[in-house]
């Protein structure tokens, strides 16, 4: 449209021999020009950081923090961001200023396309100030991924009872060591409730720093077992949904509970760490 | 390279519904009286939401766009943008939608009927402007996308093209520059899209953008090669100011001196006496009692009458820069021999010596004539043709009849008699009491009549017109010729002014044996008003009369050096066409310049633009990091000491190598120390007290040991 408008502005002066109107059709264009070069110098030597992104689950969007670093003594206005989908021109885009000699930080969204681990899109940066006449962008490929767990079943059944103990499995039958029965070596994440404070104390009497808690195995003879084979479906992208579920269930519920996916199976446990390994597991088999 | 994408970083002002909390200003709120009201109104603007404040910005530099076009367009399209702008500016303030289409469409088709039956026409000039001005204030309602400013920006422009129709002054300019200023900043202003950045802040970006687009505008202006017209131009018949082409006697009860400036001169050798400017325009012979018009070719070409025209004595050679006025005349002194060089335009001479060009002159053109005041024109004998330069309407003026019966009985008839009648009807104007005067009033039917008996006063085109008539009823060949005469010099510049006021109108009377001959009546009845500087002056307003009365040679003085500023200006840029261009290049040393020439000398500017632009952009990638650059300099010294590295030998590497080069002498400890802090200072602890600066680290390097060079 501006090369339009100079073109309308030239030939209306040329055709009507007005020197004042090439003075302003060449003004028009000395200012357009240098518009892009500064359109070009907004852009140019902006420091993009993406700080890591955080997992998430299919059909959420994962927000990606960009941090934007100018080390020019001027404003640089008007920057905007995105990711490229399909088609570029339509890009929703994120707009910020980035102060002089200063960073900022803007989030772009992308909705994830299924579970997995994801190398992030391709991000475009683009400014179109000062004029709009031109536009300056670049496009960007970070060097991260992005884990995407299953998306949970919205109303999943309760969770599955649980097994009885088997004879010798798993880890949780170390504790043979001549202490009495029920009672074993505290161990990181055993809940504060199943400290047998009476021998804390004693052991703290007598110098020690031990502490014991009842043994979980001796008091639950059952234990929760989140099968894929035996969750009710037979599909499994929705097998994976309902074991998602299950375990963010567990998870708040403060249970231990184990995974057994096709491939892979997680010892009972709890807390955030085991939860992120289970739906690691979950996204990735 | 030039891309819109079609999606809106913020959709651009529609109506202010968002309404985002502003920051209110307080400021003035402790003054008392206007100021605090002045207060009140920047409180007022400094809490609008932002796309409110932009949108009555745009509606402000709209508005002045229109409001330079006032003089220039039918008042129903003044009121109706005025109207459309107040009414786009109170729904941006309510944060009210904006009108549907059927009000749109309602207005535009108001405006093409108003225009039709005001132009009577949609094509051409005038129209035109009328259009592109309502549709700039229509499109004002209809802001919804980014397009749709990227339209009312660059109509904007179009607009701001079509002043200069009118005028190219350096008033014009300035006020074209202001809203160039105002659209730019507009702009500027719509691509911060976030937060609320000030105006004053997007103005000067836009300033300095101008700015710096200036250099690009002065080449671009100089070199840029001057096309003649590529379709031709509508011409356009509208009145002005000044001459005409035919002249009704007795119509005007009081003539209004007008100032404005009709040419400019500059004499290369001495000017001739103001008495002797006579700048000759249309002669007019035909005349039907009322009116004086042209002579009509009813002459086939070989019986018409020649020119003629013999001249002597020394040649004065000037220059003219004649402002436009429309009609395809030129004002050449009296007389002239040679066709003048006017660009881009073809002159030829009538046999009346009035100089014609082949369109009318719409714009300021400036050539250089020679002229001869000393000339001589006219058949010598009497031809057929002078018969019709004595004929007379019937019916008018029977009391000038009679005087001329009278005349010739008291001083004889005859062609032998005619220089004695000629005295004596001018010592009748200078004997008869006979007065100059800018307000003699409407004259009746008989203006001759009234003019020799009654009134007796009138200015040159009375006083002309009417001793031509009593010429004609002496059987005297006599006719009417216009232009300009006098001139005043303008101390400032040098240059000769001659204005509309000095238009003039004297008479040629036909003397056998010597052609046409020169009479100015208007000398007999006023002398002052031939040849002197002196004339009658228009009353002046309150202000001028008091600036005048404190000091009759400031306001003299203050217009001259106006005028002078304005002359420069016309002459360096509205006057800069092709063959000053050409100068310019014949100055940059080309022998025979022609328009190739300067799109070549056009395309090389760019290209060494551009080269210097590569070649800048290129030094800054090599040298991209002082850093790498100082260590790379550390190493090409050591290397010319005989210590081998490659390019990509790091620094504590390079250091352990001089110690075991040169062992553990001062200078190379002081060589390794110092690698070890070009080191530090780029992977150590940012912000650690020890870590040396990259300056400190460069001076370092200057004033360090080096060790010996190897001789072995």
């Amino acid at each position: 449209m501006l090369a339009l408008t100079l073109l309308l502005l030239l030939v209306a002066s040329i055709n009507y021999q007005l020197n004042l109107g090439y003075l302003l059709t060449f003004l028009l264009a000395g200012s357009a020009v240098v518009g892009m070069h500064v359109c070009h110098g907004n852009l140019r030597g902006t420091t993009l950081h993406l700080n890591p992104p955080t997992p998430v689950h299919a059909g959420q969007a994962v927000a990606l923090d960009i941090r934007l670093t100018s080390e020019r003594p001027r404003i640089r206005y008007g920057l905007g961001m995105g990711v490229i989908g399909a088609d570029l021109a339509h890009a929703p885009l994120a707009w910020t200023d980035v102060p002089a000699q200063g960073s900022t930080t803007l989030q772009v969204a992308w909705p994830v396309p299924a579970r997995g681990l994801h190398a992030l899109p391709a991000l475009t940066a683009l400014t179109l100030f000062p004029l709009g006449t031109f536009r300056v962008w670049t496009v960007w490929r970070p060097a991260a991924s992005v884990l995407v767990y299953p998306e949970p079943e919205s109303h999943p059944p309760p969770l599955p009872p649980g097994e009885p103990q088997a004879g010798s499995s798993g880890s949780a039958r170390v504790q043979s060591t001549g202490e009495f029965d029920g009672v074993r070596a505290y161990r990181r994440g055993d809940p504060i409730k199943a400290v047998v404070w009476k021998k804390a104390a004693q052991a703290f009497a007598a110098g020690r720093d031990e502490l014991v808690s009842r043994d979980a195995l001796s008091t639950q003879r059952q234990q929760l077992w989140l099968d894929h084979a035996q969750c009710g479906h037979s599909e499994l992208e929705a097998r994976l949904s309902r074991l998602t579920a299950w375990v963010l269930m567990a998870d708040r519920l403060g249970l231990d509970y184990g995974l057994r996916v096709p491939g892979r199976e997680i010892a009972p446990d709890q807390g955030p760490a085991h939860r992120a390994r289970c739906l690691e597991a979950l996204a990735t088999c | 390279m030039l891309s819109t994408p079609r999606r809106a970083p913020r959709v651009p002002p529609e109506g202010g519904r968002t309404l985002r909390p502003g920051k209110a200003g307080s400021v003035g709120a402790l003054d008392a009286g206007p100021s605090r009201r002045q207060g009140r109104v920047e409180a007022r603007l400094a809490s609008l939401p932002r796309e409110t404040r932009d949108t009555l910005f745009l509606l402000a530099v709209v508005g002045w766009v229109v409001a330079m076009q006032v003089a220039h367009i039918p008042w129903w399209c003044s009121a109706l943008t005025a109207g459309v702008l107040v009414w786009r500016g109170t729904l941006a303030l309510r944060g009210l939608p904006l009108p549907g289409w059927p009000w749109r469409l309602g207005l535009l088709a108001f405006t093409l009927a108003a225009t039709w039956a005001t132009h009577r026409t949609l094509l051409g000039q005038d129209a035109g402007v009328t259009l592109i001005v309502v549709l700039l204030s229509l499109k004002t309602l209809e802001m919804r996308a980014r397009r749709d400013a990227f339209v009312v920006f660059f109509l904007a422009f179009f607009t701001l093209l079509t002043h200069f129709f009118y005028s190219q002054s350096l008033l014009t300019a300035a006020g074209i520059l202001i809203a160039l200023l105002g659209l730019l900043t507009a702009l500027v202003n719509a691509h911060m899209p976030v937060g609320r950045p000030s105006l004053a802040q997007a103005a000067r970006i836009a300033a300095g953008m101008a700015a710096l687009g200036a250099p690009i505008m002065l080449v671009l202006f100089l070199l840029f090669p001057r096309l003649s017209p590529l379709w031709g131009v509508p011409s356009d018949d509208r009145g002005r100011s000044g001459l005409s082409s035919t002249m009704r006697v007795g119509q005007i009860a009081e003539l209004v001196l007008d100032d404005s400036i009709a040419l400019r001169l500059r004499f290369e050798d001495r000017p001739p006496p103001a008495g002797q400017l006579y700048f000759r325009g249309p002669v007019l012979s035909a005349f039907d009692g009322v009116e004086w018009r042209p002579a009509r070719a009813d002459f086939p070409t070989r019986q018409a009458l020649p020119s003629d025209l013999a001249v002597s004595g020394e040649p004065i050679r000037y220059e003219v820069t004649m402002e436009p006025h429309r009609r395809p005349w030129l004002f050449l002194l009296e007389a002239a021999t040679q066709a003048p060089e006017v660009p881009d335009v073809r002159v030829r001479m009538t046999n009346e010596l009035q100089w014609l060009t082949d369109r009318p002159m719409g714009s300021l053109v400036r050539f250089s004539a020679v002229s001869h005041t000393a000339f001589r024109h006219g058949p010598l004998a009497p031809t057929l043709a002078l018969q019709e330069h004595v004929a007379l309407p019937p019916g008018y003026n029977p009391r000038t009849l009679e005087l001329a019966q009278q005349l010739r009985r008291e001083h004889g008839s005859g062609p032998g008699a005619t220089a004695r009648l000629v005295e004596a009807v001018l010592e009748r104007l200078r004997t008869g009491g006979y007065l100059y005067t800018l307000e003699p009033g409407v004259y009746g039917q008989h203006t001759a009549d009234e003019f020799w008996f009654d009134r007796r006063q009138g200015f040159c085109e009375h006083i002309a017109s009417s001793f031509v008539i009593l010429m004609r009823a002496l059987d005297i060949p006599a006719r009417i010729v216009t232009g300009y005469q006098g001139g005043e010099l303008n101390n400032v510049d040098g240059y000769w002014t001659v204005r509309q006021r000095d238009a003039h109108a004297w008479t040629e009377v036909w003397h056998a044996g010597q052609g046409w001959v020169r009479v100015d009546p208007t000398a007999a009845v006023a002398p002052g008003r031939i040849g002197s500087l002196q004339r009658l002056s228009a009353p002046e307003g309150a202000i001028a009369g008091a600036i005048r009365n404190l000091n009759p040679n400031i306001s003299a003085q203050l217009r001259a050096a106006w005028e002078a500023v304005n002359n420069s200006w016309n002459q360096w840029v509205l006057n800069y066409t092709q063959g000053r261009q050409l100068d310019l290049l014949k100055n940059l040393g080309f022998q025979s310049p022609s328009w190739a020439d300067l799109a070549y000398v056009l395309i090389g500017v760019v290209v060494v633009a551009s080269l210097i632009g590569a070649a800048w952009t290129l030094w800054e990638r090599q040298q991209h990091d002082p850093w790498l650059r100082l260590l790379q300099r550390a190493r090409t010294r050591l290397r010319a000491l005989g210590l081998d590295s490659s390019d990509r030998t790091p620094p504590r590497e390079l250091a352990e190598r001089v110690q075991q080069h040169w062992g553990t002498t001062a200078a190379a400890q002081g060589v390794a120390q110092w690698l070890l802090q070009l080191e530090a200072q780029r992977y150590g602890r940012p912000g650690a007290a020890d870590t040396p600066t990259l300056a400190t680290l460069q001076r370092e390097f200057r004033q360090l040991a080096w060790p010996r060079k190897d001789t072995r």
